[in-house]
């Protein structure tokens, strides 16, 4: 605030600085436990694997630019084709909303010092790397998983996929899957327990609502994929039957459980994107959000009925028509809270001061794009319609509208908002939006042709496509659309990567934020914040009195300062009363020793070396106990 | 430090009051300290709602598992299928019964080591393991002895039937493994973390007890 510090005041910033600090230089990234660094790693790490699956995207675009185009082999086609859906969804959109975003700003929001597990969720980070280098070595060495992110049986079975490339996926999604649920659990219980002291469950804001909402979907949604993986892995490694029709199996027993954990990862892709979405807009709009509990309970409800709608991915398969109706019914249900959410972003921006900025451009395009991927998502729910159109450019079109569209746009947009708060620095606001109206036309140039060659029956994975079927002309716009796409994409990299050095210093709110993240210096100290801030209201830096409060704290009695030590309070569930105080885990070499170990047993499972994984396991539960053994209070 | 008072001081240096009243938790290193943090609680600390959650997605795999097993079965008309006799009802059930009674030991262990009394908590974990051990001794024979009649391999039965008790076996283990750890840790004495550890391992154990009933049921169910 405005008034000077006080000595006492410093002495007491100065005091927590030394204990929060973490060793500089690589030994110090290496060993973070700070959720503000790991998520940093995060975003550099799915922002490289977003370049990665661009560069697939942009091999496939370019194959099939003209019919009958020999650029990419049919094999080389179905493995760009698989990393680009593979890396999008494990590798990017998850890690990149949840352990990015979410890791950053979580804490942030809700007024505390890390998460509730600082080393799980850097054993989380070291898994999602290691996970993702290993479905890429696949690549590197010329096996990457072919028989696309979906992996249908028996396409993905040993008799007709008897290479590693299959083995790379399997394997690579199980040692994913760790992370991702890591890091689910530790935003659950950070949400649960950690919020500052007076921060209530109605006065948390709506970004946490989708994280908490994200993570539970997480946490009930990868168990499925798991099972289906490990049946998998075992009828391709050790020759077992789960999927084998001859021996009793079932090839549809796979959908079903890559659909169950399916359909809510398509909710848990967008649910942080919604999170975004409610945290730009009322800083923009310059109000608070319309419907607030409406849109809370709304959030919570696409990632409940998201477990109840999967087999409309599998209409055409054969199911009887009693299961098809009962999932045409819960798919059109569903449209319920979408649309709420959907009419309350409206009416909050129609009905404030909106301020078209660049990260309300980047919201203002999400809106435009979801209305357009749901309103053809709705349509799957007619069972002929889908019937017709499955397996046709059509659904490419829809779920690109939602997940790249709906999904990818509000990280873009996201990446703009919280920039002044990440470095300090301001980006430049022209070229933000040019880089928005580029990334907007090239997006719909690329999209909204498949519906038509949909329609037109052109189907999806194919590598090329005969000449003479009405389809050149649409082919070659999408083409063009997507490297201006991809050239949007890059201004928007490049405009933050030169505002990082050039920007005009931002200040701690340049936006007039109503959330806690604005409250605290940008880029946030190591400790967050040096008073735990009092919160009367989901709008705690609109909170004037509070904030001001929090200062008087600081320079007098410290009642919420707690610096004897790594401290951060942790309150009751419901109400947010105060309950105790926690000494946090400091920096740690634990978590990439376990995550080492963990490569190291999962490689020697794809080599097929179960003695070698057996001992690498025990060597695992070692380090394991060796991370469990110092107690906080002895650090 | 004896007793617990000390761990809710005040925060700040001597104005004001305490911070609405909370526990230092963490700095209590002795059984009555670590009692008095416990029972200054108002709700459950982290390290149990972490087990909750990993719980509950454990049980979501479970859940699969069986739900996998029933979806092979109702598929043919058979099951097990010709060749394959149906499996033994006595052992299997007897054992599950055994498994299940260490849901006691356990829970006085936690009763004992919230009230601070660690000995009497370290004996009822050694019991319960020492019975845990002794089941999966067993257990690992019977597998054994289940391999020599029929394969994983030889059709989905056998996969998911091996699969689904193997899953659960490892589980029995690593549930064994923590129990280890924890009497290990608490030979120097009850601490904060010790006790909430207590806590976890027993919520992991009650779980993995429920798992060893759904797990048996269905495992018996072709004989039922």
């Amino acid at each position: 605030m405005a008034t000077m510090p006080a000595p006492l005041a410093r002495q007491r910033t100065e005091r927590l600085q030394r204990i929060w600090e973490e060793p500089k230089g690589l030994v110090g990234w290496l060993t973070t436990v700070d959720h503000k660094r790991i998520g940093l790693m995060f975003l550099f790490t799915s922002l490289a694997f977003f370049a990665a699956g661009g560069v697939e995207a942009l091999l496939i675009r370019t194959q099939l630019i003209r019919p009958d185009n020999g650029l990419l082999s049919p094999g080389a086609f179905n493995e760009a084709m698989t990393m680009h859906g593979v890396t999008m969804i494990f590798l990017v959109v998850v890690p990149m909303s949840i352990g990015a975003f979410g890791n950053y700003l979580l804490p942030l929001m809700i007024g505390a010092r890390d998460l509730a597990f600082p080393r799980m969720n850097a054993l989380s980070f070291w898994i999602y790397v290691a996970s993702g280098l290993f479905v890429y070595t696949g690549l590197a060495i010329g096996s990457a998983p072919d028989a696309g992110w979906f992996d249908y049986l028996p396409l993905g079975s040993k008799q007709y996929s008897p290479g590693p490339n299959v083995d790379f996926y399997t394997l690579g999604l199980i040692f994913n899957g760790i992370s991702s649920t890591a890091t689910a659990v530790n935003l659950i219980v950070t949400t649960f327990k950690l919020r500052a002291p007076g921060m209530s469950l109605n006065r948390m804001p709506l970004f946490c609502y989708a994280m908490l909402a994200t993570s539970f979907a997480l946490v009930f949604a990868l168990p499925p994929l798991n099972t289906a993986l490990i049946f998998l892995e075992l009828d391709r490694a050790l020759g077992f039957h789960f999927f084998d029709v001859t021996k009793g199996g079932d090839p549809l027993l796979w959908q079903h459980l890559f659909w169950i954990f399916g359909h809510p990862e398509v909710y848990i892709i967008i649910l942080p994107a919604f999170g975004i979405a409610t945290a730009i807009i009322p800083t923009f709009a310059r109000r608070k959000m319309v419907a607030f509990p409406l849109v809370a309970l709304a959030e919570i409800l696409v990632a409940f009925i998201g477990f109840g709608v999967w087999a409309h991915h599998m209409f055409a398969v054969g199911l009887d028509t009693i299961t098809t109706i009962y999932f045409a019914a819960a798919s059109l249900i569903i449209v319920i809270p979408s649309g709420i959410q959907l009419f309350a972003w409206i009416t909050t921006i129609v009905t404030g001061r909106p301020r078209f900025k660049t990260p309300l451009l980047w919201i203002v395009g999400f809106i435009v794009l979801f209305l357009l991927g749901g309103l053809s998502g709705v349509t799957f729910a007619a069972i002929p319609f889908d019937q017709q159109l499955t397996d046709t450019y059509y659904v490419v079109a829809h779920f690109h509208y939602v997940i790249f569209g709906a999904a990818v746009f509000p990280l873009l947009g996201g990446m703009f908002y919280w920039f002044p708060k990440v470095t300090g620095r301001m980006y430049h606001e022209r070229a933000g939006q040019a880089s928005f109206w580029l990334s907007f036309v090239g997006m719909n140039l690329t999209f909204f042709p498949m519906h038509i060659v949909g329609l037109l029956g052109m189907p999806r994975r194919q590598y090329t496509y005969p000449h003479g079927l009405g389809w050149d002309g649409y082919n070659l716009v999408e083409t063009i659309g997507s490297y201006l796409l991809a050239a949007g994409l890059l201004m928007v990299v490049t405009n933050l990567a030169v505002s990082l050095f050039r920007g005009v210093p931002a200040g701690n709110d340049p936006f007039g934020g109503d959330t806690l993240e604005w409250s605290t210096t940008s880029p946030p100290p190591s400790y967050n914040f040096a008073v735990i801030p009092r919160v009367t209201s989901p709008y705690a830096m609109w909170d004037r009195e509070d904030r001001q409060a929090d200062q008087r704290d600081l320079a007098g009695p410290a009642e919420r300062v707690l610096d004897e030590g790594h401290e951060t309070p942790a309150s009751s569930v419901l109400d947010a009363d105060w309950d105790e105080i926690l000494e946090m885990p400091a920096k740690s070499w634990s978590p990439i020793l376990l995550a080492a170990a963990l490569a190291a047993g999962f490689t020697m499972l794809l080599t097929r070396h179960y003695v070698i994984a057996a001992v690498v396991a025990l060597l695992a539960l070692v380090v394991l106990g060796g991370w469990h053994w110092k107690e906080p209070q002895e650090a | 430090m004896t007793g617990g008072d000390d761990l809710t001081r005040r925060t700040g240096r001597g104005h004001g009051p305490p911070t609405g009243g909370a526990t230092r938790s963490t700095e209590a290193t002795s059984g009555p300290a670590a009692s008095y943090a416990a029972r200054r609680r108002v709700s459950l600390p982290v390290g149990t709602w972490g087990v909750i959650l990993l719980v509950a997605t454990e049980a979501a795999f479970f859940g699969t598992l069986i739900a996998s097993y029933l979806y092979l079965r109702l598929k043919v008309s058979q099951w097990p299928p010709a060749g394959v006799e149906p499996p033994d009802l006595t052992a299997p059930l007897i054992l599950t019964g055994v498994l299940v009674a260490t849901t006691l030991p356990i829970l006085l262990a936690v009763r004992a080591a919230r009230v601070g009394r660690v000995r009497p908590a370290w004996l009822l974990l050694l019991g319960a393991m020492l019975v845990q051990a002794a089941y999966l001794g067993v257990q690992i024979h019977l597998f054994g002895s289940d391999l020599d009649k029929f394969q994983p391999t030889d059709n989905a039965y056998g996969s998911v039937y091996f699969t689904m008790l193997f899953a659960h076996h490892v589980h029995v283990l690593v549930g064994i493994l923590m129990i280890g750890w924890l009497l290990a840790r608490l030979i120097g004495g009850l601490t904060n973390y010790r006790l909430v550890a207590v806590q976890v391992v027993a919520i992991y154990w009650y779980f993995v007890n429920a798992v060893a009933v759904a797990i048996t049921l269905t495992q018996v169910s072709p004989s039922l």
